[in-house]
């Protein structure tokens, strides 16, 4: 017998990680990429 | 005489044994004859012939040569971690650095994962055997077979096989797809030149993501870590004998015991079974499905996007590096030949196999208790 609850929950959760992962990844780039670039044009 | 007859293999011979040697003879063929993934298929095919030899015991649980390598090589989860250390060591992130938003369409081509994972469980599948197909959608062998020796060992030669075959036929699966899901003007997109990526940004990225993604999914990190360390030893230049053992030597030795590993489960009696058909065509419906959504994903992006994306680039959110990006730029300069897509398209495609790997993160954690 399928447990339907937990496969919503594995959709709903696993969709949302992989957008919420990849969501701070871009955030972390951008900002990473801000840093250096003012790092280097103070060095 | 009559004895040492009984012990010979051919008095032991089954019907299923035969299919199974057509089927072996079939992967050797496409990948001589054809160049179907030939690194693959040579082993896998070879594998499928000996391990449905009766009475040699190949996979014979404790002493088998070929369950040697299965049991130490993938259900000790070692193979795959270290064809991503491979991958790593191989994968220019730049693109991908230089235009951080096409991440979001390596995420959007998750979808397919989770319409193949539902249909699965619709056709009668359990929930990891579900997790297990779904994952084919992601387009990324490792991966795939990472998840289903975590959670359904037993359909492993027919999920890795199916893995691979749909990624060799990347190109005759998408262009259809993507030809019915944009028009002629959106193919004609010229986007802009993207900005150089600087060496420290590069060496920091494999550092911010192995933390940052292994935080958020733990049970994606031997995949994640391996990735990551392959692509700073690359990005570092310190290490360049490394990075290339990790590229090339290793790579190469372990792809020959991932391939005979995987033909060697595939015994009559695992493999000759009325399921197989259903993986196979949910591995199918789960990559166009994936391909659809990161096209459609592209498309959203334009509505509220000052500079416009190419939504051809989307369809290269389904990982299997860099097929599926050689694909958008086929179909962008089929559309204009001034149109130079590949390495817009290589942002999705390497951001799609991090997404498939949060992915199999996520489906370990909740289908494997």
């Amino acid at each position: 017998m399928t447990d339907w609850g937990l496969a919503v929950r594995i959709f709903s959760f696993g969709l949302s990680i992989v957008f919420g992962s990849l969501a701070i990844l871009i955030g972390a780039i951008y900002a990473f990429g801000k840093i250096l670039r003012v790092i280097g044009k103070k060095g | 005489m009559l004895d040492m007859v009984l012990t010979t293999g051919f008095m032991h011979l089954t019907v299923g044994n035969l299919v199974m040697w057509l089927i072996g003879f079939l992967f050797i063929y496409l990948a001589i004859s054809k160049n179907y993934e030939p690194l693959l298929l040579v082993p896998i095919g070879f594998g499928i012939l000996i391990v449905n030899l009766p009475v040699t015991s190949l996979m014979k649980e404790g002493e088998g040569l070929l369950w040697i390598f299965y049991h130490y090589g993938l259900e000790w989860e070692v193979i795959p971690p270290l064809i991503f250390l491979g991958l790593g060591a191989m994968t220019d992130f730049g693109p991908m650095i230089a235009n951080p938003k096409t991440l979001i369409l390596g995420a959007g081509a998750q979808f397919g994962v989770y319409v193949a994972f539902f249909g699965a469980l619709i056709l009668g599948f359990t929930i990891p055997e579900a997790c297990s197909i779904g994952i084919i959608g992601g387009a990324d062998g490792p991966t795939t077979i990472f998840t289903t020796v975590h959670l359904a060992p037993h359909l492993l030669g027919t999920t890795a096989v199916a893995a691979y075959s749909y990624m060799s036929l990347i190109p005759i699966i998408q262009p259809p797809i993507m030809r019915l899901l944009t028009t002629e003007k959106e193919r004609k997109i010229v986007m802009k030149q993207l900005r150089p990526v600087s060496k420290r940004e590069k060496i920091l990225f494999p550092l911010v993501t192995v933390v940052v993604v292994c935080l958020i999914v733990p049970a994606s990190a031997p995949l994640m870590a391996m990735f990551m360390l392959g692509n700073l030893f690359k990005e570092s230049c310190v290490v360049k004998r490394l990075s290339d053992v990790a590229a090339n030597e290793l790579m190469n030795i372990v792809t020959i015991f991932l391939g005979i590993s995987i033909g060697g489960t595939m015994s009559v009696e695992h493999f000759l079974k009325p399921n197989v058909i259903l993986v196979f065509i949910m591995g199918l419906v789960a990559f166009a499905f994936s391909t659809a959504a990161g096209i459609l994903l592209a498309k959203i992006m334009n509505i509220f996007a000052r500079e416009k994306v190419n939504p051809l680039i989307g369809s290269a959110g389904v990982s299997a590096v860099p097929m599926a990006a050689r694909v958008s730029q086929l179909m962008g300069s089929k559309a204009d030949p001034r149109n130079f897509l590949l390495m817009h398209a290589m942002g999705p495609n390497v951001a799609g196999v991090i997404g498939t790997v949060v992915a199999a993160g996520v489906f370990i954690a909740l289908a494997g208790r």
